[in-house]
């Protein structure tokens, strides 16, 4: 390879052209492919590779799917039959212990030779709908990894151009579902031979040296911007904590997930010690191909936000470099072979959203409430009259929690999932079930907040055989958490009943395998409500209103959560009342300060254990996004999230705030605070003039705010003094 | 015989006169607020410029962005919609999946940009299931009473019925429909199967959603305009293109303003082809290039291809509504070259619009774009743009190149300006594959056809990157669309969902899908009969829209002429395989094919713009259209002197080698060295390189 770099403008166009060979690739796989789970949900994965296994592109399909295929090729690598890959070969591989990300995930991967020489990769994995596991479709409650169907490591399905016919046979009398799995093979290596075509055809173009030199650079560029946005979060150690619903078989034995997200310079560590050791069903996650995929999905949502970013920056290896993964050998995030490991979901999207939780005190404007971070994952099966199978695998949305500066959204595949979900009616035409409901639960509200949370659908789908359900679900009982003074969202629920006796209804755990059904059955699904986003007293009434008119809000809620009384005869706010209620609920005791408390407070909290290890100097701060604690009131003030860090760079964590008193005088408001920290304190008055559009609430909070400033800079240059003292 | 043709942009308005003595264009500024207003002055000047009274106009071809620009603004009707109980957020959660892959701040369009809000989706109590469409559950026509009072509280006057499986059975919608349009007079009333009548749910209720939520505005703008034609003097039929490139009245667009959603770039692809085919080419690949974007388009075989309803999204909600297939790239002479924080380097998507426009423009633009790039390399004249009509100034052309561009990456001036042309033309030609390579087309056996203001500038250069074998210019690049518009037919469409089995269909199913054609090509026939098409000009277009059983996507395939029967269904399967091989490069022989959807094209062939021949040249050399000699720089950094011909002043026969620039009044075009460009009988530019 030439050392010399190349210039942008070549660098942007070869840019280009391997972004749409990845398009490319997966468009032809989901557009051929024929079960739902490929072709509707995009439940796949393609690109190009180079002979170090690092991604040159990759297409713009599901997160999870991104960034796991070099796990797959390392693990070939330790498999390969016959140990050396030649022209026309096209390798079958879903060995979760050897890379992969589950074993239905099955990746075809062809070797690039050109003119004569191993070049890279072309690609592909993608979820099929049945590979012979010990359930129909998925699978929970299960011994070992060899409950889990047909395990293919580093196989030549294609050798030198040839077919192994004898595979192809048995592949197709071991699955449920084999017309689907040998046609949507078909559809893979289709997708791949077209990126080792294209691949060719650029390399024709521009020249070998020069195609290479700039797959190598713009991996650099990549991972120069998130570093460069990694070095803008301060340094430091940031928890949070959560936990799963059980395992799918000791049904009460909770299993805890501990995140930790280590920022140092421009580099981040998430770091999973003490999460729960790894259980004894499929309810394991494979480390190379899911745990470590689901936190580089994390960190780039987060920080090249496809929405908010200017550049698109190019899907490649670069964006995995700055991010270091640990999860002890044995936990649930890292099982030992043979245990199973194929239910993995709902356990990585809730460790995306406890980086979001960790990260609150320092990206308050960037992160956001707890989402429903499960994943509802569905597989009806059945046997046709003629004794084929029917599978249907059917992935159930979530919702977000409360955003910054907007509600979460409702009913809407969740941070790390993004498929699509079936159309009712295709279904309904093509298979012996219906779907009796599909709407927005009204049974609870999501998360109260200046910004709610999304809501969770019902969805219930009737059996009209005899059939089969495996259900790998989630949350249940760890509710989506909200933040800043948001109230925290709803769990899930599943329920099961017969149509013919639609009152006996069964509440049923969150996950249960190869259950039995009856005709006329009917599974009910409640998503997750996200947490809200801030004070809910500070959600302007009008949008609280309209929140009411369209049914997203019930009377009850909008008085009890948000203070607003609502006529609806008229579908108007009443004021008067609306505005003494918030006032009550502001100025009581209890209310208030929980109201304004917590929004100050719960800012800090999670950075409870310890300080960043290497301080950044205050004198040269990092350029911080504009951080504050509410998105409301505009301020001049220095940022509070800045006072806030130079209370922990001096105090560590010991420090507390607490609202001491606080009223409404003439056109503004006064807050009384006091920050107590080793054994001194600093009380002041915050307080602001009132008007400017602010809310009740809005400028109660920015009193708080004021107060808090004051306090802490008087402290702080108390202790300065006494230290200078020292030193002196 | 006069026939008009006019295009409304969101700059200018472009005419077009097809009278007995010849062919007459015209531009006039648009009026936003009120389109109707240019239109008419642009109408009125074009008759005197042609020197016709506007009683002699016999055809009125309106292209027009306001049902498009309704989307943009999300300023259309309140609706109301009455629905199947249980089901009353299909609009609302979709189909579930995000924008993006990667961002929490996104925003949803069926949520965020509702075109009907939860509060006017009114539930009623009816159920029809599958797979026959009986009725389980009959209407509850008090509901449907209740619904309408809530929609009259709240001052609602446009109004859908949107029931599940009415695609099987649209017994309930139609029922519901009578019921509102008896109580409520004035409104809007439109059922989604009448709008739409396939399967899946989501986009069948979005698209009547759209109908309803647009349908109101466009009919007041299409009557109003109507009625100020007819008051001054003009008696001609007034038709609107629609979004399949067909044309259709006043009256089907009121109904259906749906169809017009996307008539923009409609009238652009199908002047693209015409000006293609006056060259004798068949195979076409269109490129519009305007200020902010470009619309490319593939024609395999004179054919204009029509975009898989999956693909059919407006402002985010899915329309399914044949629209033609051409993607949309953020590319153009506006577009902005930057270099962002990591030192990447962009053009586009990000564009300086018309205001402040390019740096060269002096309007206090300060970052350098595609424009000033070719100002700097000399291929714009600073006293020929616009005819001399827009005054540039290349300084601050050179000024933002070198202080955004040139400095900071170390790079000459030229180098610099080349790049952002490289890359600007590398983003195309890679829509242009997207368009063409990935669905199975070759473009080497396809001629390139640039037009809009700055499509002639990069013809050449796309073509070459695409190996396109050669490269058509257009009469008049910047009005190709309103000539478009004078060339299309008259077009009705009706679809209908059948799901069954054509591998194994029998004779009672094969008569249903014989009964299902004839029901549509006779509806198709009533539209024509009723727009005054005689029989002998009605043509009828059959297919059938199939899958491999199992799949989630239909592709066309012919039904062939005659009765549909047993045997015949073969010559459909053939069909449907071979579009399959040719979209996907793979076909399924032995696979079990099923038909969802029949489709009936009802047209009236119109009689082609007769563009005038070009006076020959007869002898006079191209020196006669020669301007002057100057400096110009080529893709391959070769900088010559180059001369300026007046388009104007060249002939037919006439053969300008490369280098040259040909200027004429909005559009210059760029013949590199090794290229040369035949002058047409009709005008065209014929570019060909040195193989």
């Amino acid at each position: 390879m030439p050392d010399q770099e190349l210039d942008p403008i070549t660098l942007q166009v070869i840019s280009g052209a391997l972004d749409t060979i990845a398009e490319e690739m997966g468009h032809i796989l989901f557009r051929m492919s024929f079960s739902s789970i490929i072709r509707e949900s995009q439940d796949l994965g393609a690109g190009l590779f180079d002979t170090e296994f690092n991604t040159l592109c990759e297409s713009e399909s599901t997160p999870l799917h991104i960034g796991s295929i070099p796990g797959y090729l390392e693990g070939i690598a330790e498999t390969l039959q016959g140990g050396v890959w030649n022209d026309g070969d096209a390798v079958i591989h879903n060995h979760p212990y050897h890379g992969a990300s589950h074993s239905p995930d099955i990746a075809i991967v062809i070797p690039i030779f050109y003119k004569g020489e191993h070049v890279g990769f072309a690609a592909n994995t993608a979820h099929h709908l049945d590979i012979g596991a010990a359930t129909p479709g998925l699978i929970i409650d299960i011994p070992d990894v060899y409950a889990e169907g047909m395990l293919f490591a580093g196989t030549k399905l294609y050798e030198k151009g040839q077919r192994n016919d004898a595979l192809w046979e048995y592949i197709g009398r071991n699955s449920r579902a084999a017309n689907e799995l040998q046609a949507d093979l078909e559809a893979q290596i289709a997708s791949a031979r077209l990126g080792v075509r294209r691949f060719g055809e650029l390399l024709d173009r521009y020249g070998k040296d020069t195609v290479l030199t700039a797959t190598r650079q713009l991996m650099d560029y990549t991972e120069r911007v998130l570093r460069q946005r990694i070095a803008a979060i301060p340094d430091g150690e940031y928890h949070a904590e959560g936990f799963l619903d059980d395992d799918g078989k000791n049904r009460g034995v909770r299993l805890p997930i501990k995140v930790c997200v280590r920022v140092k310079g421009d580099g981040i560590e998430i770091d999973l010690t003490g999460s729960a050791d790894q259980v004894e069903t499929g309810f394991n996650v494979p480390f190379e191909g899911s745990t470590k995929v689901a936190c580089f999905c994390a960190i780039r949502s987060l920080l090249l936000d496809a929405e908010t970013s200017e550049i698109k920056v190019p899907s490649n290896q670069g964006s995995f470099r700055p991010i270091n993964v640990f999860a002890p050998k044995g936990s649930i995030y890292n099982p030992e072979f043979p245990a199973a490991a194929e239910a993995r979901f709902a356990q990585i999207n809730r460790v995306i959203d406890l980086i979001y939780k960790a990260l609150a005190p320092v990206l308050p404007d960037d992160i956001i409430a707890g989402s429903s971070a499960s994943l509802s994952f569905v597989a009806y099966s059945g046997v046709r009259p003629g004794g084929d199978y029917w599978v249907f695998l059917e992935v159930n949305e979530g919702s977000y929690g409360g955003r910054p500066r907007s509600d979460g959204p409702d009913s809407i595949d969740n941070l790390m999932a993004n498929t699509r979900n079936n159309p009712l009616e295709d279904l309904a035409v093509h298979l012996p079930m219906i779907c009796d409901r599909y709407e927005l639960r009204d049974d609870v509200m999501p998360g109260a907040g200046r910004y709610r949370g999304g809501i969770g659908c019902v969805k219930e789908q009737r059996m009209l055989t005899d059939g089969f359900i495996t259900h790998e679900n989630e949350r249940h009982e760890d509710v989506p958490w909200g933040i800043f003074g948001g109230h925290e969202g709803a769990t899930g629920r599943v329920e099961l009943f017969n149509i013919g006796n639609p009152s006996e209804r069964r509440e049923m755990p969150a996950k249960f395998s190869g259950m039995r059904l009856q005709a006329g059955d009917v599974h009910v699904f409640y998503g997750p409500c996200g947490g809200g986003y801030g004070d809910p007293l500070d959600r302007p009434p009008a949008e609280v209103l309209e929140d009411v008119l369209d049914d997203f809000c019930t009377l009850e809620h909008a008085r009890q959560a948000y203070g607003v009384i609502i006529d609806p005869a008229s579908e108007t706010v009443n004021e008067p009342e609306t505005e003494a209620l918030r006032r009550d609920m502001r100025t009581s005791p209890g209310a208030a300060e929980a109201a304004l408390a917590s929004a100050v407070a719960s800012g800090a909290q999670p950075l409870e254990p310890t300080p960043g290890p290497a301080p950044a100097p205050v004198e040269t701060p990092k350029p911080l996004p504009a951080a504050s604690l509410s998105p409301a009131p505009p301020r001049a003030e220095p940022d509070l999230s800045q006072i806030v860090r130079r209370l922990h760079e001096t105090f560590g964590s010991a420090w507390s705030f607490e609202i001491l008193s606080h009223e409404r005088n003439g056109g503004g408001v006064t807050v009384v605070g006091e920050v107590k920290a080793n054994g001194s304190r600093a009380r002041e008055t915050g307080r602001t003039n009132g008007g400017n559009g602010l809310s009740v609430g809005q400028q109660f909070e920015a009193a708080a705010d004021d107060s808090l400033r004051r306090c802490a800079a008087a402290l702080l240059e108390a202790t300065e003094r006494s230290q200078d003292l020292r030193t002196a | 015989m006069a026939r008009i043709g006019v295009d409304v942009g969101g700059t200018n308005t472009d005419l077009v006169l097809e009278a007995n003595h010849g062919v007459f264009f015209h531009k006039v500024v648009s009026t936003p607020q009120d389109q109707s207003e240019g239109v008419l002055k642009g109408l009125e000047e074009l008759c005197e410029i042609g020197g016709i009274s506007p009683s002699d106009v016999d055809l009125i071809v309106h292209g027009t962005t306001v049902a498009t620009n309704i989307t943009i603004e999300h300023d259309g009707a309140d609706v109301g919609m009455i629905t199947t109980r249980n089901y009353r957020d299909i609009l609302h959660i979709g189909r579930h999946k995000r924008p993006h892959n990667f961002s929490l701040h996104f925003e949803v369009p069926w949520q965020n940009r509702v075109l009907v809000k939860r509060r006017n989706r009114v539930p009623v109590t009816e159920r029809i299931l599958p797979p026959d469409g009986r009725v389980e559950v009959p209407l509850h026509e008090s509901e449907v009473m209740e619904a309408i009072a809530r929609f009259k509280k709240r001052g609602i006057a446009s109004v859908i019925i949107g029931f599940m499986f009415s695609f099987l059975n649209d017994a309930h919608e139609k029922r519901a429909k009578a019921i509102v349009e008896r109580e409520m007079h004035d409104a809007f009333v439109c059922t989604s199967s009448e709008v739409v009548n396939v399967i899946r749910e989501f986009e069948r209720f979005s698209t009547a959603a759209m109908n309803a939520f647009i349908g109101p505005k466009t009919t007041v703008y299409l009557t109003r305009l109507q009625r100020r034609l007819a008051e001054n003097g003009f008696r001609a039929n007034l038709r609107v293109i629609q979004s399949n490139g067909g044309i259709s009245t006043v009256e089907t667009c009121s109904k259906r303003a749906v169809s017009m959603l996307m008539s923009g770039p409609a009238g652009g692809v199908i002047g693209g082809r015409s000006e293609g085919q006056l060259v004798g080419s068949d195979n076409l690949i269109t490129v519009d290039i305007g200020g902010t974007s470009a619309d490319i388009s593939t024609i395999p075989d004179g054919r204009i291809k029509i975009m898989n309803p999956r693909d059919s999204y407006v402002s985010g909600h899915p329309i399914l509504i044949p629209m033609i297939d051409l993607v949309t790239i953020g590319a153009g002479g506006g577009s902005i070259a930057y270099i962002d924080s990591a030192g990447g380097f962009h053009v586009g998507p990000r564009s300086a619009g018309a205001d402040p426009g390019p740096a060269c423009y002096g309007r206090g633009g300060t970052e350098p774009t595609v424009t000033d790039a070719q100002v700097v390399l000399g291929r714009l004249d600073a006293d020929k743009l616009l005819g001399g009509d827009l005054p540039i100034d290349p300084g601050l052309a050179r000024r933002a190149i070198e202080t955004k561009i040139a400095g900071p990456l170390g790079l000459s001036l030229t180098d610099a300006a080349l790049g952002i042309i490289k890359v600007i033309n590398s983003n195309m030609a890679l829509a242009i594959r997207s368009n063409s390579v990935a669905r199975g087309v070759d473009p080497r056996e396809f001629s390139l056809v640039p037009f809009g203001g700055a499509g002639p500038l990069h013809g050449v250069a796309l073509a070459q990157a695409v190996s396109a074998k050669d490269i058509i210019v257009p009469v008049a690049p910047g009005i190709t669309a309103a000539m478009g518009l004078l060339e299309t037919d008259m077009q009705y469409e009706h679809a209908r969902s059948l799901v069954t089995s054509l591998t194994r269909i029998d004779g009672e199913a094969a008569r249903r899908f014989d009964a299902l054609v004839n029901d549509l090509v006779a509806e198709c026939r009533s539209d024509l009969e009723n727009d005054g098409v005689p029989s002998e000009r009605q043509k009828f277009l059959r297919f059938a829209e199939c899958r491999y059983h199992g799949q989630g996507f239909e592709l066309r395939a012919d039904i062939p002429d005659g009765d549909v029967t047993t045997d015949n269904v073969k010559n459909i399967i053939a069909s449907f395989h071979q579009q399959h091989r040719l979209d996907y490069g793979y076909a399924f022989d032995d696979g079990e094919v099923e038909l969802i959807t029949v489709r009936v094209i009802g047209l009236e062939n119109v009689t082609p713009l007769k563009v005038a021949r070009l006076e020959e040249a007869n002898g006079v050399g191209i020196d006669a259209a020669l301007l002057y000699d100057r400096e110009t720089t080529f893709d391959d950094g070769r900088t010559l002197e180059t001369p300026r011909y007046d388009r104007g002043e060249l002939r037919a026969g006439h053969n300008v080698p490369g280098p040259a620039v040909i200027i004429q009044h909005n559009s210059t075009v760029v013949v590199p060295p090794d290229y040369q460009a035949d002058v047409t009988e009709y005008g065209n530019l014929h570019i060909r390189g040195p193989n």
